[in-house]
């Protein structure tokens, strides 16, 4: 096919026209959508936000709680390390209490 | 807001905006877009009327339910919005029957010509919208995207959700089509 055929089809298609849709269209659609209320599909996070705005607290009651939350974690990590093994053993500490009570 | 306003923002600010409820910011891509979204409509249908069902009928379900535009998923609104178009319109063909050619008379191209070479051109149109009309329905979609609105192989891509290369197959297919069938006109 020739050069000249590719360019009159080019020339061709780049040249449709179609009929022109009615002024007042867009105008239409505006008005018709005055009277269709939305839907709202809320998804979790969206739910989740509007959750927390609900209840919404202010910045110094978030600052307490952090610091709650923060002194029990720390609490309960550190618990483990104050206990000594020989604190668990009954069997040293009886032996510690009746140290001196040996026969005179 | 000023009414000054609206035409400077993009679409994106306006989607978030008719998310919100704006009935402004939907009025204004209403009028931006009506007119790009009716001419693919058209000519998928070949009818005013019914193409500018379609367009209202896609701005509705748009403005009806906001959500199912997802900027995070749905790069470009026009984009994302061709193709919503698109759907429209190919549930309408299964619906209805076959497509057909205009009733309205197809514009001609210069109104100044001479009245014999617009003759001829008028022909040369009609004959063309006819041999598009006889080509597979995805090959017609890539001529109309690529060459009536104007967008680029990889937009049109997208809005087919093809890749590059079969956008590219589909346009040639078309035009060696084309070629064939328009012979005596070329």
């Amino acid at each position: 096919m020739s050069d000249k055929q590719d360019e009159k089809l080019e020339m061709l298609l780049r040249s449709r026209r179609a009929t022109p849709a009615s002024p007042e269209l867009a105008a239409r659609i505006i008005l018709k959508a005055q009277g269709i209320p939305q839907v709202r599909a809320t998804s979790f996070w969206q739910w989740l936000r509007q959750l927390c705005a609900e209840y919404h607290l202010p910045k110094p009651a978030y600052v307490l709680a952090s610091a709650l939350i923060l002194g029990l974690v720390i609490g309960f990590s550190t618990a483990g390390d104050i206990t000594s093994p020989a604190d668990t053993n009954p069997i040293n500490i009886q032996g510690f209490l009746y140290a001196d009570e040996g026969p005179l | 807001m000023a009414a000054a306003n609206w035409p400077d923002k993009d679409d994106h600010e306006l989607l978030t905006l008719i998310q919100d409820g704006s009935h402004h910011a939907f009025a204004e891509l209403v009028k931006r877009h009506t007119e790009r979204f009716y001419r693919l409509a058209y000519r998928y249908v070949q009818s005013k009327e019914t193409a500018e069902d379609i367009v209202q009928d896609a701005f509705l379900k748009l403005w009806e339910n906001p959500g199912t535009w997802q900027p995070e998923r749905n790069n470009k609104f026009t984009t994302w919005f061709y193709r919503v178009v698109v759907n429209l319109c190919l549930d309408w063909q299964k619906k209805k029957r076959p497509v057909e050619l205009p009733n309205e008379d197809i514009p001609l191209a210069d109104e100044r010509e001479p009245v014999d070479v617009a003759m001829i051109r008028l022909q040369e149109q009609r004959m063309l919208e006819k041999e598009i009309g006889a080509l597979p329905e995805r090959q017609r979609l890539a001529l109309n995207l690529c060459f009536d609105e104007g967008l680029s192989n990889q937009e049109a891509a997208e809005v087919m959700g093809v890749n590059l290369k079969a956008l590219q197959s589909l346009i040639m297919r078309a035009k060696i089509t084309l070629k064939e069938r328009m012979k005596a006109y070329l």
